[in-house]
């Protein structure tokens, strides 16, 4: 009963990460991904690991999954019919939405049409107003009359939305309730439960996308659920969420919408797990993949959350790790613009058909491309050669670009990553700066299948010394998933003025997410040593239309001095200043709740090997355009904690190559992480 | 001659440079104007004040600004005179190429080697700069003396030294002058972060080959620009449209346009245009200028990079002293009325040259509501303005869409609840109005439609419609949408017709405000509107059985 196992689906490859919570052991695999059903690879994936582990299912105690189900539906418009229950007057809200174009100057974008088309909003009279009362209570026969309108439409779910739902749900939960009981088998989704915060589109938008994506989720959960059960009763599922951190079935059952954006949060947590390893508390990590790269904050062994984002071109509102996506991956295409300047991405080769080199119909010149033209990337291909690389097709795709350029291959090839890794570090760059922070005293940890080819290059450009590469970097997610816990978060509105000090209701505010939290803990089953709850407070100026989260240090609720401190400092971190004198109010008072895992510590120094590593052989690599240098290919499995080596090298390993330049060094940390000491 | 790949590498490193001034910026400003309504931009600007790189979503009236302020402070101060560390500050339109007053425009040249390279320059909309009343943007002032402050360029820095005199003069003038200073130096953080990073730039590639490629930059937009109207076939192109009134008493005030396309060149004539009126709504020619720049690129190239290329290919002419070129002193604020009618006749003048990109009027107005009183809990007076979407035009291959921002402007709403919280106001309803867009083969977005009403107290209403009289137009045989219009809602229920640009109207709680913005014109003859689209029309209720048997007879038989 002490292993976790990991699985990522992506879709190429179906990812595993298998740890032993009681030894320590590790065991990673990779098999191709069943697009057509995920679980499918899953389940095969686990016989798989168990037998090459020589365990039986039920020494299996979790499998932590994190699923691109519920992306892939809303990215492919392959969700459920929706039906939307609103206030009376609002039916257009979610149509309208925040009334601005995706495109300052384009005369033929817009953004989506609405999930749930106009005929399927049905309005009903009732009213909530600010300060939580019912201005007009809710009208039942409107209800009913609703309901038979929806049986009629022969939806799959219904989402409800009313005005000020987050400070009253009570009319919402009685709809809600009617709803249900009318329609059987009708999934019903109401915002007051998916998420309780002010600022009604953004709420709508989110629950109407939760309600979508439930019966795919639900179809699927369902199948994973049986299949795995068939293996061994007692595998706990939990399902990774875009907060980072797992729910249980039943919760990713009731709240799709959560999974829609997990994809890169996995890969966060495992970075964290990574650095805290290595004892690195400030990371930035670039997660570079087939299409498109994501770049995250670690600032003290933490992520910042974000709340909103888009998916599929719809605003979604919920906690989320919060990680800026770029269109630069290994299929990126080379293209000129009208203005006759070279751009790499954001459009992507994808994984069918693939970078040219990958002999399946592409024809495009790609990064992938320009790296097996330069010898960055080994000719003997991906993944210890199952994926043959034909250098030839990457230089006949590169040819016309560089005849267009007037360059040879290989200078076009250096220049298609030159532009690439650019674009790379313009992204880091926004994202620092929104911070507030530089990024040369952070250390880089490039992950993913392509992170560690490019990251020297991106570190030297922004400044960067170091950079540390995991011991896996192609299947981090799965290992992030390992690692995560179970988490849930709670929100409630509640707009309070911080100098009108009224603490006994803020306390009472706290009280009751606490309730709720404790509630939910003990439906988990978690032991009383294993609770953790965290307490986190969106506040801001009188006046301002947003708000910045504050962490508080405890649990309980600190005095308003202490509670207006800490948005100083937090205000001042973000945008460079504070007002001691002007009122502040709190709006959200938030709670995580969580099952706490054992501290992760760095392993102590382990003793240097007595001999160097031996290099597996030699190939020319292009640093520069105009020359290659002849350089050492080694093994990642031969560098072994202390050894020590120094560039130009080529470090390969599965589902990854790391490129070290001349006269970076190199050190194997007690916890095989790669540390790179970038040449300036 | 910088080589493409340099060059875009180059040009990456200028955009990176104007992204993060622009979020710099926005991070520590203090006005919502600058943090939630993003109304500010950041450039880098070249010696001969060519503008060389402008953050991706600039307004398109910034594009004048940045242009005109440069003109402004070269044709002052001579480069030879400028001192590392100066930070030029202007906001005027009549003399220092600004648009309207709260636009604050800072400059500060960059040394490289010695002498200048380039200007980190930014504008932003402070939430007030004076005048006769808060926020320096209300109507019913015909001098722009009465508008605010204004100022020419003048050295906020001198060798990185705060002009202390200078500035004590600028925020007296100011209300909350303890904000505005904050937003003074949010801009000067910007145009420092923007000066060291083009340094930065600079001792990577050294001064010649930036300055190469600043050239290189604009040479190569110019061409793509020129190309795109290439396709246009040369000939005069003619338009008229008219604005609706000016707010103190001036109506039908005419817009006129001769555009003449050749050589890959605009020639924009707006001989014949209205003389500059008493109200706000005037404009200075470089606002005419960017705007028919952005009509230019909204039609044919919405993702070519904005910098001096773009502004290149098009020449403005209009007499002086006419509502598009206005002399001093006229009053400016509300100069965006008129640039939306601008797009408007340059769209409607190239339509028949270019029928697939060209798109049927939008509802063209930036409906503005202001509602202030006293709130009865706190006892402080609230101010509670928003700027309404309405229709976009019918486009040759689909409808124009519902309720939406359109042409230079894209501000958001305020949510329901945000206001409610806020302001001591219910909002009954905000929803499309149903048979606002005009028909056509793909029909016209329809206007939004927004009820109001104060409670437990009496509220003022001001508004600014457009539109509201002559009413977007369809093209190729559409049909005009529904103008706007103001209502108060009596206890009884009737509706009291209000003025397009209504001013201190009071409200009881038993009376409501009833906001329509315009609908848009249609696309194409109805009678070829297919089958589906009709019969989603009516399925969706955004239009009436009647209005679909009228506007597209055969269809419902």
């Amino acid at each position: 009963m002490s292993w976790f196992i990991g699985v990522d689906v992506g879709g190429t490859f179906t990812d595993f990460h298998c740890l032993n919570e009681r030894t320590g052991e590790a065991f990673v695999h990779k098999a191709p991904s069943t697009p057509d059903n995920p679980a499918r690879a899953i389940v095969e994936g686990v016989r798989t690991v168990a037998d090459r582990l020589g365990i039986g299912f039920a020494d299996i105690h979790r499998l932590a999954h994190g699923t691109t189900v519920a992306t892939n539906a809303l990215i492919q418009r392959k969700g459920g019919k929706v039906a939307l229950v609103t206030t009376k007057g609002f039916r257009d809200l979610l149509e309208i939405g925040r009334q601005v174009r995706p495109h300052m100057y384009s005369l033929q974008e817009d953004h989506p049409e609405p999930l749930v088309p106009r005929h399927w909003r049905f309005e009903v009279d009732e009213r909530m107003t600010a300060d939580g009362t019912a201005e007009r209570t809710l009208d039942g026969k409107d209800v009913a009359r609703a309901a038979e309108a929806i049986r009629t439409a022969k939806v799959d779910s219904v989402a409800v939305g009313f005005l000020f739902s987050f400070l009253n749900p009570e009319h919402e939960r009685r709809a809600a309730d009617a709803l249900a009981a009318a329609l059987p088998g009708v999934h019903v989704s109401r915002s007051s439960e998916v998420q309780p915060e002010f600022r009604e589109y953004e709420r709508f938008s989110t629950t109407v996308l939760n309600a979508y994506l439930q019966p795919v989720l639900a179809r699927y959960l369902a199948d994973l659920g049986d299949q795995v059960g068939r293996l061994s009763g007692t595998i706990e599922i939990g399902i990774n969420q875009s907060a980072g951190g797992l729910m249980s079935i039943g919760r990713a059952h009731r709240f799709p919408v959560r999974t829609a954006l997990s994809g890169p949060a996995a890969g966060a947590v495992g970075a964290i797990h990574v650095a805290k390893l290595s004892s690195r508390p400030n990371v930035v990590t670039l997660d570079m993949g087939g299409t498109s790269a994501d770049v995250a904050l670690i600032r003290d062994y933490r992520t910042d959350t974000a709340h909103d984002r888009q998916v599929g071109g719809f605003p979604v509102r919920l906690p989320m790790i919060d990680i800026n996506t770029i269109g630069a991956g290994g299929g990126s295409i080379a293209w000129f613009a009208p203005d006759g300047l070279l751009k790499v991405g954001p459009t992507s080769a994808g994984a069918v058909p693939g970078p040219a080199c990958y002999g399946q119909g592409g024809t495009e010149a790609t990064v992938t491309d320009a790296n097996l033209v330069l010898g960055r990337l080994s000719p003997r291909g991906l993944l210890d050669g199952e994926v043959a690389l034909d250098a030839a097709a990457a230089r006949r795709a590169i040819q016309p670009v560089a005849e267009r350029l007037g360059f040879t291959v290989e200078r076009t090839a250096h220049g298609i990553l030159a532009i690439v890794v650019a674009n790379m570090v313009r992204a880091i760059r926004t994202v620092s700066v929104e911070r507030g922070h530089d990024p040369r005293s952070y250390a880089l940890m490039p992950f993913g299948g392509a992170g560690p080819l490019h990251a020297t290059d991106v570190a030297r450009s922004l400044g960067m010394r170091e950079i540390l590469v995991p011991p896996a970097p192609g299947i981090l997610c799965a290992q992030g998933l390992v690692v995560s816990d179970l988490k849930e978060d709670f929100v409630r509105t509640r707009r309070t003025r911080l100098a009108a000090a009224d603490a006994p209701a803020m306390a009472r505010v706290i009280g009751d997410l606490a309730e709720e939290a404790r509630r939910w803990l003990d439906a988990e089953g978690i032991a009383a040593d294993d609770r953790e709850t965290l307490l986190a407070l969106d506040m801001r100026y009188v006046g301002q239309n947003f708000e910045l989260p504050v962490r508080l240090p405890t649990a309980a609720l600190p005095d308003a001095m202490t509670l207006a401190r800490l948005f100083a400092a937090t205000h001042e971190q973000s945008y460079g200043y504070a007002n001691l004198e002007a009122p502040i109010e709190v709006i959200n008072f938030r709670l995580t709740a969580r099952a706490r895992r054992a501290e992760t510590t760095p392993p102590p120094p382990a003793t240097p090997p007595t001999a160097p590593p031996a290099p597996v052989g030699r190939r020319a690599v292009h640093f520069r355009w105009e020359a290659a240098d002849d350089t050492s290919v080694y093994r990642r499995d031969a560098l072994k904690p202390g050894h020590r080596l120094t560039g130009p090298m080529v470090v390969e390993q599965l589902d990854a190559t790391t490129l070290l330049y001349p006269g970076d060094r190199m050190t194997v940390d007690a916890a095989g992480s790669l540390v790179i000491e970038a040449a300036p | 001659m910088t080589d493409p790949i340099t060059l875009e590498i180059i040009h990456n490193g200028l955009r990176s440079i104007t992204d993060e001034s622009f979020i710099a910026l926005m991070k520590s400003a203090y006005s919502t104007n600058i943090k939630e309504r993003r109304d500010h931009s950041c450039a880098v600007i070249d010696l001969k004040g060519r503008l060389i790189a402008q953050a991706e979503n600039s307004l398109p009236i910034h594009l004048a600004s940045m242009w005109g302020l440069m003109t402004a402070v070269l044709a002052k101060v001579p480069v030879d005179d400028m001192s590392e560390g100066d930070i030029f500050v202007a906001n005027d339109p009549h003399v220092a190429g600004g648009t309207h007053l709260p636009d604050l425009n800072m400059a500060m040249p960059v040394f490289v080697d010695g002498s200048v390279m380039a200007f980190a320059c930014n504008i932003a909309h402070h939430a007030d700069m004076g005048g006769m009343a808060p926020g320096s943007m209300a109507g019913g002032m015909r001098e722009i003396y009465q508008e605010g402050l204004r100022i020419p360029v003048v050295r906020l820095f001198r060798r990185g030294e705060l002009v202390t005199d200078i500035f004590d003069l600028l925020l007296l003038n100011v209300r909350v002058p303890d904000e505005r200073k904050g937003d003074y130096f949010a801009q000067v953080a910007a145009c420092r972060l923007g000066e060291r990073r083009l340094k930065e730039m600079a001792a990577r590639y050294g001064r010649t080959v930036l300055l190469d490629a600043f050239d290189e930059i604009i040479t190569r937009t110019r061409q793509r620009m020129e190309r795109a109207i290439g396709t246009i076939p040369p000939g005069i192109y003619r338009f008229a449209d008219r604005m609706d009134d000016d707010g103190l008493g001036t109506i039908d005030i005419p817009i006129v346009i001769e555009i003449t396309v050749g050589n890959g060149r605009i020639r924009a004539d707006f001989t014949g245009s209205a003389p500059e009126v008493d109200g706000n709504i005037n404009l200075k020619l470089n606002g005419s200028g960017a705007t028919v720049a952005y009509a230019i690129k909204a039609l044919l190239d919405p993702d070519v990079p904005n910098n001096q290329g773009v502004l290149d290919v098009v020449d403005v002419t209009a007499p002086e002293g006419t509502v598009v070129n206005c002399a001093p002193p006229a009053a400016v604020a509300a100069r965006a009325h008129v640039c939306q009618r601008i797009v408007d006749c340059v769209i409607g003048a190239l339509a028949p040259a270019i029928p697939g990109l060209a798109v049927a009027a939008a509802n063209g107005a930036n409906t503005t509501a202001v509602l202030s009183g006293i709130d009865p809990a706190t006892r402080q007076r609230y101010v509670y303005l928003e700027t309404l979407g309405g229709g976009f035009g019918g486009r040759a291959t689909k409808d124009g869409k519902d309720g939406v921002q359109v042409h230079i402007t894209n501000t958001s709403n305020l949510p329901v609840e945000a206001i409610e919280m806020e302001y001591p106001l219910r909002v009954e309803s905000y929803g499309l109005i149903e048979d606002s867009g005009g028909a056509g083969k793909y029909r016209g977005g329809l206007g939004l439609r927004r009820v109001v009403r104060p409670v437990g107290h009496d509220t003022v209403f001001s508004g600014t419609g457009e539109r509201f009289r002559f009413a977007p137009w369809g093209l190729f045989g559409g049909e005009d949408g529904v103008p706007g219009r103001f209502q108060r809602r009596e206890p009884d229920g009737s509706l009291t017709a209000l003025d397009n640009k209504p001013a201190e109207v009071t409200l009881r709680p038993d009376q409501a405000v009833v906001m329509e913005t315009p609908g848009a014109g249609g696309y194409g003859d109805p009678a070829e509107r297919a089958a589906d689209l009709i019969a989603r029309d009516g399925q969706s209720g955004k239009f009436s059985a009647d209005y679909l048997c009228r506007a597209y007879p055969s269809a419902s038989k």
